[in-house]
C-alpha cells in the first residue's frame, strides 16, 4: 500500500499541513498547495451543491399504480415523506416541487473520493469542517483505517498541543514523528 | 444503475449538450428498480411543469459541474503530471464521471454510487454516437453554439437507447 | 447504586440533628461514607466522626475512581495540562520564566502529595503492594532521612502513584564537583506525551511541572532541593527527560553527619 501524501485544510479553506510520506506526486511550491487548498476548498462545497435533486413524485407504494402522468403530489404527502436529513427545500411558489436526494436519509456530502490515472484522493471532513486529503495509490484498499488513524493522531497530538493555535498551520513534532511511525509500520 | 445526468462541453467551455433523466415516478425509497426514464429534453427547455425549481437551476447546473471538472482536472494535471487523467468523483450521493477526447471536449455523466467505471461507456459514447451522427452528420456546423448539431433526432435517439438499454 | 447515597444522605440528616457539635464532621464522614456499599454505613451508623469499616479499608485507602487499575482519563489530564501550560504561558518573558511557573505549579502538588504517599505505604507496607525497592526490610518505612531512601521513594511509589509505573532511571552525578546532584530519568513522561514544543522553544520542557512535584516532595520530607527537567532525546525515546536535584547545602551537611552516626 502508498500513501503519497496529507493535506489538512481548515475550516477556512486555508492550507495547514502538507507532508509527503513516499514519493509519486509532483512536488508543488508550497504558494501552488496553498491555492490548492483553497480551490479544493471551493470546489468541494459546489460538489456538495450539484447534487441531483429529484423531484418528489412518489406516492404511497400501495397506491402505485403505473399512473405516469405528472401529476402533483398533494404537499402532505411530501411532508411526510421519510426524506430523512436530506431537508428538501419546498418551493413557497409551487405546491409541489419539493425535491429529494438519491438516497434518502443520507446527509449530501461533497466529494469525498477522486480517481485518476495516477492516484486517489480521498477526502475526510470532521464534523468541525476540518478536511484531511489522503493521497493514496489507487488500488489500495481500505483508505478508511488510515483516516481514521490521521484523525486520531491529529486529535492527540495537535489539538492536545498547549503550543498549536487553532486554524493555524500544524507544527507538532510529535504529529509528525506518530504519523510517519504507524505509516511505515503499516508498509 | 441510475444515470441522473450527461453533459457535453466543448472546447470553448460552453455546455452544447445537457439531458436529465428522471426516476420513475414509483422511486420511492426502497424500489430502487426504477430505469430512468427520460423526460427532460435536451435544452430543458420543455421540461414537465414538475421540475419547476429544478429546471431553472439546469443551466446553473452545467455552469458549476464545467467548473468543477475543470478545476479538478487542473488540480489532478498539476499533482499526476500532464498525463494524468480525473476519472471520477464520488459524494455522498453520487458518483461523476469523466471523460475527456483529445480534441478537448469534457463529457460528464452523473450516476448513483454504485455504479462502475463509465470511462468506457463515455468513450463509447464520444466514439459511437458523437463522432457517428454529430461530427460526421454534414448538416451539423463544426462548432455548436448553443447546442446546434448535436441536439438531432439521430444522437438523441441512440443516446436515450445507450443509457436506457446499455447502462441499466 | 441509586440506594446507597439516598441512604448516606439519610444518615446526615439524622447525624446532624441528634449532635449539632460535630457536625462538620459528621458531614465528612457521610460525605466518605456515601461511596461506600449501604452495609457499612448501617454497621457504623450510631459512632459519630471518622468511622472505620470493619474492614480497615477506609475512603483513604482506595483511588477515588473505583475502576479496575483506577485510571483517569488521559485524554482529560492531556487537556487539563494543555490549558495550564497556556496559563502560564501568559505574560512570561521567556523559557527560564514558564518552567518556574510550572514549576510553582507542581510545587504545592507534591507537598500535598506526600501526605497521601506515606498514608498508603505505611498502611500498604504489610501487603507489600506499594512498598518501595528500599523499604523491603520488615520495619515498616519511615519518613526518608537519607538522600538514598528519598530518591528510591521518588523513583518508585511517588512514580507509581502518578503514573503507574516506577521512573526508568536514578543515578549519582559522576563528577565530583557536584556530590548533591542525582538524576532521575523518565524515558516518556506522561504530561509531554501530546506536547510537540515548538523549535524556538527548544529548550523548554514542561515537565518542569512533575519536576516542581519532586521539588515538593523533597521539601515535604525536609530536603531543600531544586529540581529541573532537561531534555535528553535519544533515538528510541525522542522525549527522554532527565530531572536534575540538587539538594542544598544544609542537606549535605546533614547527610554525613548521619552516615558518621550509622542512620540509614
Amino acid at each position: 500500500m502508498t500513501v503519497f501524501s496529507l493535506i489538512i485544510i481548515n475550516k477556512a479553506g486555508g492550507l495547514i499541513y502538507q507532508r509527503e510520506f513516499q514519493p509519486g506526486l509532483r512536488k508543488l511550491s508550497t504558494n501552488d498547495y496553498l491555492v490548492l487548498a483553497g480551490t479544493f476548498h471551493g470546489v468541494h462545497a459546489i460538489t456538495r451543491t450539484i447534487t441531483p435533486k429529484l423531484p418528489y413524485l412518489a406516492t404511497t407504494p400501495a397506491s402505485n399504480t403505473s399512473t405516469t402522468t405528472s401529476s402533483t403530489p398533494t404537499s402532505a404527502t411530501a411532508l411526510a415523506s421519510p426524506s430523512g436529513t436530506t431537508t428538501p427545500i419546498p418551493n413557497t411558489t409551487s405546491t409541489a416541487a419539493t425535491y429529494m436526494y438519491p438516497i434518502p436519509g443520507v446527509a449530501a456530502t461533497g466529494l469525498d473520493s477522486l480517481e485518476t490515472d495516477k492516484f486517489r484522493l480521498t477526502c475526510f471532513q470532521t464534523l468541525t469542517g476540518t478536511k484531511f486529503l489522503l493521497f493514496t495509490d489507487p488500488h489500495m484498499a481500505n483508505v478508511e483505517p488510515v483516516m481514521r488513524k490521521i484523525y486520531e493522531f491529529y486529535a492527540d497530538f495537535v489539538m492536545k498541543n498547549p503550543f498549536y493555535q487553532l486554524e493555524m498551520p500544524v507544527r507538532c513534532e510529535a504529529f509528525d514523528r506518530n504519523l510517519n511511525g504507524w505509516l511505515r509500520g503499516r508498509t | 444503475m441510475v444515470v441522473y445526468s450527461f453533459y457535453i462541453f466543448d472546447r470553448h467551455a460552453e455546455c452544447i449538450y445537457k439531458r436529465r433523466w428522471l426516476p420513475r415516478p414509483a422511486s420511492i425509497p426502497g424500489s430502487k428498480s426504477s430505469r430512468p426514464t427520460s423526460e427532460a429534453s435536451a435544452q430543458a427547455t420543455s421540461a414537465p411543469a414538475l421540475l419547476g425549481q429544478s429546471a431553472r437551476t439546469t443551466d446553473d447546473d452545467a455552469k458549476l459541474i464545467f467548473g468543477t471538472v475543470f478545476s479538478l482536472r487542473n488540480m489532478v494535471r498539476k499533482l499526476g503530471g500532464e498525463d494524468d487523467n480525473f476519472v471520477t468523483y464520488k459524494t455522498s450521493q453520487y458518483k461523476l464521471h469523466y471523460y475527456e477526447t483529445p480534441t478537448n471536449i469534457k463529457f460528464v455523466m452523473l450516476t448513483d454510487i454504485k455504479s462502475p467505471s463509465m470511462r468506457i461507456a463515455l468513450q463509447q459514447i464520444y466514439i459511437n454516437l458523437y463522432v457517428e451522427y454529430v461530427v460526421k452528420n454534414p448538416l451539423s456546423p463544426v462548432e455548436h453554439p448553443g447546442g446546434v448539431g448535436v441536439n438531432n433526432e439521430l444522437f438523441e435517439e441512440s443516446l436515450e437507447q445507450f443509457v436506457t438499454r446499455v447502462l441499466s | 447504586m441509586a440506594q446507597p447515597p439516598r441512604h448516606a444522605a439519610m444518615l446526615s440528616l439524622s447525624n446532624s440533628n441528634s449532635n449539632s457539635n460535630s457536625n462538620s464532621n459528621s458531614n465528612l464522614s457521610t460525605a466518605s461514607d456515601s461511596r461506600q456499599p449501604a452495609h457499612l454505613a448501617t454497621a457504623s451508623h450510631s459512632s459519630t466522626g471518622l468511622r472505620v469499616p470493619s474492614n480497615r479499608k477506609t475512603i483513604y485507602d482506595r483511588h477515588l475512581n473505583r475502576s479496575r487499575n483506577a485510571e483517569l482519563s488521559r485524554a482529560s489530564f492531556a487537556f487539563l495540562f494543555a490549558e495550564m501550560v497556556t496559563y502560564a504561558q501568559r505574560r512570561v518573558t521567556g523559557i527560564q520564566d514558564l518552567e518556574r511557573r510550572l514549576n510553582e505549579q507542581g510545587y504545592p502538588l507534591g507537598l500535598r502529595l506526600l501526605d497521601l504517599l506515606f498514608y498508603r505505604t505505611i498502611s500498604g507496607s504489610t501487603s507489600s503492594a506499594l512498598s518501595s525497592s528500599s523499604s523491603t526490610s520488615a520495619s515498616p518505612p519511615n519518613r526518608p532521612l537519607r538522600i538514598l531512601p528519598l530518591l528510591h521513594l521518588i523513583h518508585g511509589p511517588l512514580w507509581r502513584l502518578l503514573f503507574n509505573r516506577p521512573a526508568d532511571a536514578l543515578e549519582h552525578s559522576v563528577s565530583p564537583d557536584t556530590p548533591n546532584e542525582y538524576m532521575i530519568t523518565d524515558n516518556d513522561p506522561l504530561v509531554n506525551t501530546y506536547i510537540s514544543v515548538p523549535k524556538e522553544m527548544s529548550m523548554l520542557n514542561c515537565a518542569a511541572f512533575v519536576a516542581g512535584i519532586i521539588e515538593g516532595v523533597c521539601d515535604g520530607c525536609g530536603f531543600e532541593a531544586k529540581v529541573t527537567a532537561h531534555n535528553q532525546p535519544t533515538e528510541m525515546w525522542p522525549g527522554r527527560t532527565i530531572f536534575l536535584l540538587r539538594f542544598g547545602e544544609s542537606v549535605m551537611e546533614r547527610e554525613k553527619v548521619l552516615e558518621r552516626a550509622g542512620v540509614k
